[in-house]
């Protein structure tokens, strides 16, 4: 089994056919193969290892200091706590933020280049200890764009630690 | 932060530093602690540090 490695343009779309396509099936994968259609994809998941102590009524960023896996070590989980993807593209975002208190409200917050993008809401009294799931599809240039995840809770308290409590996580989906 | 603004404004609810609020308050996680990010309250002015830190 040789390997076809395909050299030039780097943009448009290249065309692999048989050479007679009347009588001649290409198959891809093979019957035990995998294609990998694209090897680059930056996809990362990474969570709040302990509860974090929060103040009341400030979006604060989320220390989500461990990770699960990071294709291309794209998401910084020491100092900024933030995914800068080196593909540009269109990227699903997700947000898990477990609250310390049912009676406090609860917000995530995704924010894009240090401005809140999206935010989703929890009540107060949802049940026992609130849960802000949040989601979205963000454009990311591959090179300076960068997100991080906030947290606000009405009166203080904790963000929630462990992985089912508080995690992110964000992949490729569309290149650009 | 907040407890502070709150003591200087006593009229000030949570509400008002929500997601429909004037009022945003931030923390970046680098050591730096709690900051006004943004103060657009119709109203009353934003604490200057003389104030915040006269606050205890």
């Amino acid at each position: 089994m040789g390997t076809l490695v395909l050299n030039g343009a780097t943009s448009g779309s290249t065309t692999i056919q048989p050479t007679d396509a009347a009588t001649v099936t290409a198959t891809l994968p093979g019957a035990t193969g995998t294609i990998m259609v694209s090897g680059n994809m930056p996809a990362f998941s990474a969570y709040l290892t302990g509860n974090q102590s929060i103040s009341a009524t400030t979006y604060t960023k989320v220390q989500l200091n461990t990770k699960t896996f990071d294709t291309n070590n794209c998401f910084d989980s020491t100092t900024n706590y933030r995914f800068t993807p080196t593909v540009a593209g269109y990227y699903q975002v997700n947000i898990t933020l477990g609250g310390s208190n049912a009676a406090y409200q609860l917000i995530s917050a995704i924010y894009k280049n240090g401005s809140a993008y999206l935010y989703t809401s929890v009540p107060t009294g949802t049940g026992n200890g609130n849960i802000a799931n949040g989601s979205c599809l963000i454009y990311l240039n591959g090179s300076t764009d960068y997100i991080e995840f906030y947290g606000w809770q009405s009166a203080g308290g904790v963000f929630a630690g462990g992985s089912v409590n508080t995690q992110a996580s964000a992949t490729l989906v569309r290149a650009a | 932060m907040y407890e502070k603004i709150i003591k200087i404004y006593p009229e000030l609810t949570a509400e008002d530093f929500g997601r429909f609020g004037t009022i945003l308050l931030q923390n970046d996680s680098d050591g730096k602690g709690d900051y006004i990010a943004k103060w657009e309250h119709p109203t009353l002015a934003k604490p200057t540090q003389e104030q915040l830190a006269g606050v205890q």
